[in-house]
């Protein structure tokens, strides 16, 4: 399929994400409503000085967080539980008899369900940028802006193919959902989602700079934030880049194998 | 000419057993059971371009799986197949442009958005032209029924609109193969008529070689002059399917109404009593001796009614269904 089939699937995308109004309405709250709870949890341990924070001020700390909490939003996937049940239930067929990629037709449905829910986070990311500009007098520069952007792009790739890769090991294990759950939440810590990982010193933060968790999330929210040197930047699109190519080969190599095993259960 | 070749074809499953209870299960959490099972087991079989050929079989029997196979959506375990010279499995996105498979119990259209948005995503994925697109649709639309349906959203049409939109959702990039596994299960008698009237039709019009499978023998009597029945994964039948009975051939069956009640004792020297309420009976008597057989019924008994016919298909077919590993006749 040519990449103007990629966008009308992505078209698509967009349009089940809208058919419900008050699920859509509830699920652009729902996202809020989290990182609002983790910002005052900070609030709560700073002001009891019950947050060990190694060097962090509570304005950066709540910076972090709201940036972090909006940032692993806008990448989160959700798309991996559906694979999982084409590939136990048979759903998958319909993608098999047609000239298509299946890994391609699910980031473009994908991307398309998201992409009005990452409209209304980048609105809520710019309100958060220019209240602390106001509010706290940090100054943010417009090319960190530019570069938290594009690593915001490769992240949401990153971070689709790392839950694709593991969505596939369907093939292998019949009931996959649980494993979701548990590596979702891990992911979103060791990602930085929650805190930033160097509060807990420089063993986790060399852990997180060489595993590919911290680049979906951490990584973007430091470079506009200002943590990073451009130096360190590109390294870390160097690393966005490296763990993308890995995680595409390991889902082909899974997708090969897996598709001889497939068993197309139903009628 | 041949654009279906099937030869030694075989698909062996594993699966996992669990004995009854809370002990299968924690047993099975520990040690799992697997068996082997043999869905499709060495079939061959041709079909020639344009011919509307029915698989027939009973549940697990191995119709779908061979049609999975088919479609290259499954590996077969050993045997080789050939569709219009491709292998289906390689799943070649030339063999993929030239057919299309419709599974009653699956569907391919995005249940939240209405047909139209399918059928334009099918138009980019096989890349039709949109003219020829618009051309086609409005054909399939009007000999189906649902261009009033066009825009509602899938969910909300009923069971049989649903199939006439996958239809055409498989129709519209013009597939000279076709497969169909089941396309009128569940659906009402007009529904299945309805699908049944365009599928003969279609297939006369396009000459699209179909493959179809279905439980309901009017299905394969319209649309398929030749038909397959498989089971145990074998194939026991290849041929029209007014033939299935024959092998009943010298076997006819009398449907006699009396005057009076009738008993079975009396019935006894004409025929074999299949049924028998109060002054009906219907009796399995010899092709050879059905003339005498007659003129004695006349003479013995008050008959208001009689009628003779053959046996029906169906009990041919079963008759199949309870034969197994018997070669192809």
């Amino acid at each position: 399929m040519k990449p103007a089939g990629y966008c009308y699937i992505f078209g698509m995308g967009m349009q089940k994400a809208m058919a419900y109004r008050a699920d859509f309405f509830l699920s652009l709250a729902s996202c809020i409503f989290p990182i609002i709870m983790q910002a005052y949890l900070w609030t709560a341990l700073y002001a009891a000085g019950a947050a060990d924070t190694n060097g962090y001020t509570y304005e950066q700390m709540i910076l972090y967080t709201l940036l972090a909490g909006i940032t692993s939003r806008i990448v989160a996937t959700g798309f991996e539980n559906d694979v999982a049940q084409d590939i136990k239930d048979g759903g998958l067929n319909k993608y098999l008899v047609k000239p298509v990629n299946y890994g391609s037709y699910c980031f473009a449905q994908f991307a398309g369900s998201k992409a009005a829910a990452v409209g209304f986070l980048l609105a809520v990311t710019a309100a958060v940028l220019g209240g602390a500009s106001l509010l706290l007098g940090i100054p943010f520069e417009p090319v960190r802006l530019a570069l938290y952007a594009l690593s915001l792009a490769l992240a949401l790739v990153l971070n689709f193919s790392i839950f694709f890769t593991i969505a596939l090991l369907g093939f292998w294990l019949t009931e996959i959902r649980q494993l979701f759950g548990t590596i979702s939440i891990v992911i979103m810590v060791i990602s930085g989602g929650v805190f930033p990982l160097d509060i807990f010193g420089p063993a986790a933060a060399a852990a997180s700079a060489v595993l590919p968790f911290g680049y979906t999330t951490q990584f973007c929210v430091n470079i506009v934030n200002g943590q990073l040197t451009m130096g360190e930047i590109g390294l870390g699109f160097a690393a966005q880049l490296f763990w993308i190519i890995v995680f595409t080969l390991a889902h082909r190599v899974l997708w090969w194998q897996g598709a001889k095993r497939y068993t197309a259960v139903g009628g | 000419m041949e654009i279906i070749t099937v030869k030694d074809l075989t698909k062996t499953f594993t699966y996992s057993v669990k004995e009854k209870g809370l002990r299968g299960s924690l047993r099975n959490l520990f040690a799992r059971q697997t068996r082997q099972k043999t869905a499709v087991s060495g079939i061959s079989f041709a079909v020639d371009q344009g011919e509307a050929v029915g698989l027939l079989g009973p549940n697990g029997a191995g119709k779908t799986t061979t049609l999975k196979m088919l479609s290259g959506i499954l590996y077969p375990t050993s045997g080789e197949v050939k569709v219009a010279g491709y292998v289906p499995w390689e799943r070649q996105r030339e063999y993929q442009r030239r057919f299309a498979i419709v599974m009653g119990q699956k569907t391919q259209l995005w249940p939240d958005l209405p047909a139209l948005d399918t059928f334009e995503l099918n138009r980019r994925i096989y890349q039709i032209d949109a003219a020829e697109y618009q051309r086609t649709l409005d054909e399939l639309t009007s000999l189906l029924d649902v261009r009033s349906l066009l825009q509602v959203q899938v969910r909300r049409l009923s069971l049989g609109e649903r199939m006439k939109m996958e239809l055409i959702a498989a129709l519209l990039h013009r597939p000279e193969i076709l497969y169909l596994d089941e396309p009128t299960i569940g659906l009402d008698i007009l529904s299945q008529r309805s699908i049944r009237e365009f599928l003969h039709y279609y297939n006369q019009q396009t000459k699209t070689t179909i493959l179809l499978t279905s439980h309901y023998t009017a299905d394969i009597e319209a649309i398929c002059p030749r038909s397959i029945i498989i089971n145990h994964g074998s194939v026991v039948f290849d041929g029209p399917l007014a033939e299935v009975s024959e092998v009943f051939g010298h076997k006819k069956l009398v449907s006699l109404k009396a005057r009076r009640d009738l008993d079975a004792g009396e019935l006894a020297g004409f025929g074999t009593v299949r049924r028998l309420d109060h002054n009906t009976a219907l009796l399995e008597v010899d092709r050879d001796g059905l003339q005498g057989c007659l003129q004695r019924l006349f003479g013995a008994l008050p008959v208001v009614d009689l009628d003779v016919k053959d046996i029906p298909i169906e009990e041919g077919i079963a008759y199949f269904y309870r034969k197994a590993g018997v070669g192809a006749q």
